[in-house]
């Protein structure tokens, strides 16, 4: 095998070095930072108030006042942007809150019952998931009319059968552990031997499933909100920033592809933590040309 | 081959009730009395008794399980209702944007998979290289953007700035390839990270080292070996894929304003034309529900010998 091993040992070129592994994670962690802090204090930050209208500004080009320009009301970009990230981040926040609490018990329910409460319910988790994810929120948003909460009602709802199947999974695998199987022996109540023994074992790689799938969750709400069916104007959204900003599309292009790029910078630091998260885990030595 | 083809088919039917039930209770379900509202709408004056009537006539004072039955009825006779905003019934309107919609859906689906084989075969097997370095930046790039800011920026750069193309109409087919494209970067970008993923799984097995111990020659390794390994997993995302091609057409025929069923989708959402919303829901999942159930018989037609595994990847 000496052949293969001299073949591994190859170094990896500088470059995919840096970008792999733990500086991936960083710099993706860095961002991250950096958003919960525009998060938690976005509009103490911002240089303008974010709903101060200036008719005599509008989609004006970046200045010393408006760093960003200003929209078709000739409201401050940046101070708009800044101020929006708790609410855009707030979002995907809530929806992975309540993706979780529909998925665990279902998970918890079907893994632990066995039987036919597993059957049905996987049986219907296999419905939710018999349609294409964004048509089903769709409908669910059409039925409810559209707001910031139908739209993270739909999400939730059309999201949470992929979760409740990874619960189930690592569910059966935790109960499955010895010390589970004493402590149910020695009478240990049901919830209990949840509460001590499964959760502790299970919670720690649902959250981190949990927060990557944060990444796919901030794309499908803004587009939501793009379209308008998610937060409403004058709501500060990403998304619905870049909505209400369409119509002044061919006038000034900058206006609309602006809070886009927040919107690219947040999703692409959750999914640098999850890449570098992926390949700190992964041990396998593929061979490569 | 054809007892596999009749257990799938077996065990796709209660999936498929279960999604005319899905169908049917969102509108059950709906607040507010149809009648009511559909007489409120017209501007009418009505009485109770007036309501009663209509509501007989209707069927609706029938309990929710017969009305089901009565809906799904029509459902295989093709009758999908009328639209309440236009008047016309939806099976007419669905005949006149299904055309944009397939047609935008299926061009992206085959550009999506070639690109991502591509793009996933370089990044997975060449790592010294500054061009698989770059490829695979750009894929974790492409994954991060939303879809209409991709749109936005490729109307900002070819529309608006070079005028290759014409901003917001349509006329002809021309106008189709830049909502082809964005559909195809944002969806092979998915696609190709995938293939990576599995490559590099296949290429760290044993039998891939002896297949190189052995001299065996690059292409033969990876057309003999890998690609066969690869191909079962990948054909079951490619249905998700088309599945995920299928919404995600909405925000791109909004942007490049065409006329498909997305935009007849949100127009029904605007004007809470439940009718048309129903019939969306349905076709797309049907549709999903198709491509799911060719991608299953695909695998079993390549490797009989594969366990079925309910198609539980998502």
């Amino acid at each position: 095998m000496a052949y293969v091993d001299s073949a591994k040992s190859i170094p990896l070129s500088r470059a995919t070095q840096l970008l792999r592994g733990r500086t991936t994670f960083l710099l993706g962690g860095l961002f991250l930072c950096f958003f919960i802090t525009l998060a938690l204090g976005g509009e103490t930050f911002a240089p303008n108030p974010p709903n101060q209208i200036d008719l005599l500004h509008r989609l004006s080009a970046p200045s010393l006042t408006y760093p960003l320009g200003t929209d078709h009301l000739g409201r401050c970009i940046l101070s708009r942007l800044m101020a929006g990230t708790a609410l855009s981040l707030g979002t995907a926040l809530t929806t992975a809150g309540l993706i979780l609490a529909i998925a665990l018990p279902v998970g918890l329910l079907s893994a632990l019952c066995k039987g036919w409460v597993d059957a049905v319910l996987m049986r219907i988790a296999d419905i939710f998931l018999a349609f294409p994810m964004l048509v089903f929120a769709l409908a669910i948003i059409g039925y409810l009319g559209a707001s910031l909460t139908s739209a993270v009602f739909g999400v939730a709802l059309a999201w949470w059968p992929s979760l409740a199947r990874l619960v189930r999974t690592l569910t059966l695998e935790a109960a499955s552990k010895e010390y589970v199987l004493a402590s149910r022996q020695c009478g240990q109540k049901p919830l209990s031997i949840i509460r001590r023994h499964i959760l502790p074992q299970i919670l720690p790689p649902l959250l981190v499933v949990l927060s990557l799938e944060m990444a796919g969750l901030l794309l499908v709400l803004s587009s939501l909100s793009f379209l308008g069916l998610g937060a409403q104007p004058p709501a500060a959204e990403w998304g619905a920033m870049l909505n209400e900003a369409r119509p002044f599309f061919a006038e000034r292009p900058s206006v609309v592809l602006a809070p886009g790029i927040v919107i690219i910078f947040a999703v692409l630091s959750f999914n640098l933590v999850g890449e570098g998260i992926r390949f700190q885990l992964d041990k396998r030595k593929p061979y490569r040309w | 081959m054809k007892q596999f083809v009749f257990k799938r088919t077996l065990s796709g039917i209660p999936t498929l009730f279960g999604m005319t039930l899905i169908g049917f209770l969102i509108i059950g379900l709906t607040p507010g009395d149809p009648i009511e509202m559909e007489l409120r709408r017209l501007g009418v004056s009505f009485t109770a008794e007036q309501v009663e009537a209509l509501r007989v006539e209707y069927g609706l004072d029938k309990p929710l399980i017969q009305r089901y039955f009565i809906w799904l009825l029509d459902l295989f006779r093709l009758d999908l209702g009328t639209s309440i905003a236009s008047g016309r019934p939806v099976l007419e309107l669905f005949k006149e944007h299904l055309p944009i919609t397939a047609t935008l859906s299926v061009l992206a689906f085959v550009s999506s998979l070639a690109l991502s084989l591509v793009l996933g075969t370089i990044t997975a097997v060449s790592q010294r290289t500054s061009v698989s370095t770059s490829l695979y930046v750009l894929t974790m790039f492409l994954v991060s953007v939303p879809s209409f800011w991709l749109a936005l920026f490729l109307l900002a750069v070819f529309a608006l700035g070079l005028g290759w193309f014409k901003l917001l109409q349509f006329g002809n087919a021309q106008d189709l390839i830049l909502p082809v494209i964005t559909l195809t970067l944002g969806n092979a970008a998915v696609m190709s990270r995938l293939v990576r993923e599995r490559i590099i799984a296949v290429m760290s097995e044993d039998y891939i080292r002896l297949a190189i111990t052995k001299g065996l020659s690059r292409r033969a390794i990876l057309g003999r070996h890998v690609l066969k390994s690869i191909l079962p997993p990948l054909i079951t995302n490619w249905a998700i894929s088309f599945g995920s091609l299928l919404g995600g057409s909405v925000i791109i025929e909004n942007i490049f304003n065409l006329p498909g069923l997305g935009q007849l989708a949100l127009q029904a959402i605007a004007e809470r034309d439940f009718a048309i919303l129903q019939a969306y829901l349905l076709f797309m999942g049907l549709v999903f529900f198709l491509a799911n159930f060719a991608a299953d018989l695909t695998n079993h037609w390549l490797m009989p010998q594969l366990k079925e595994d309910d198609h539980g990847v998502r």
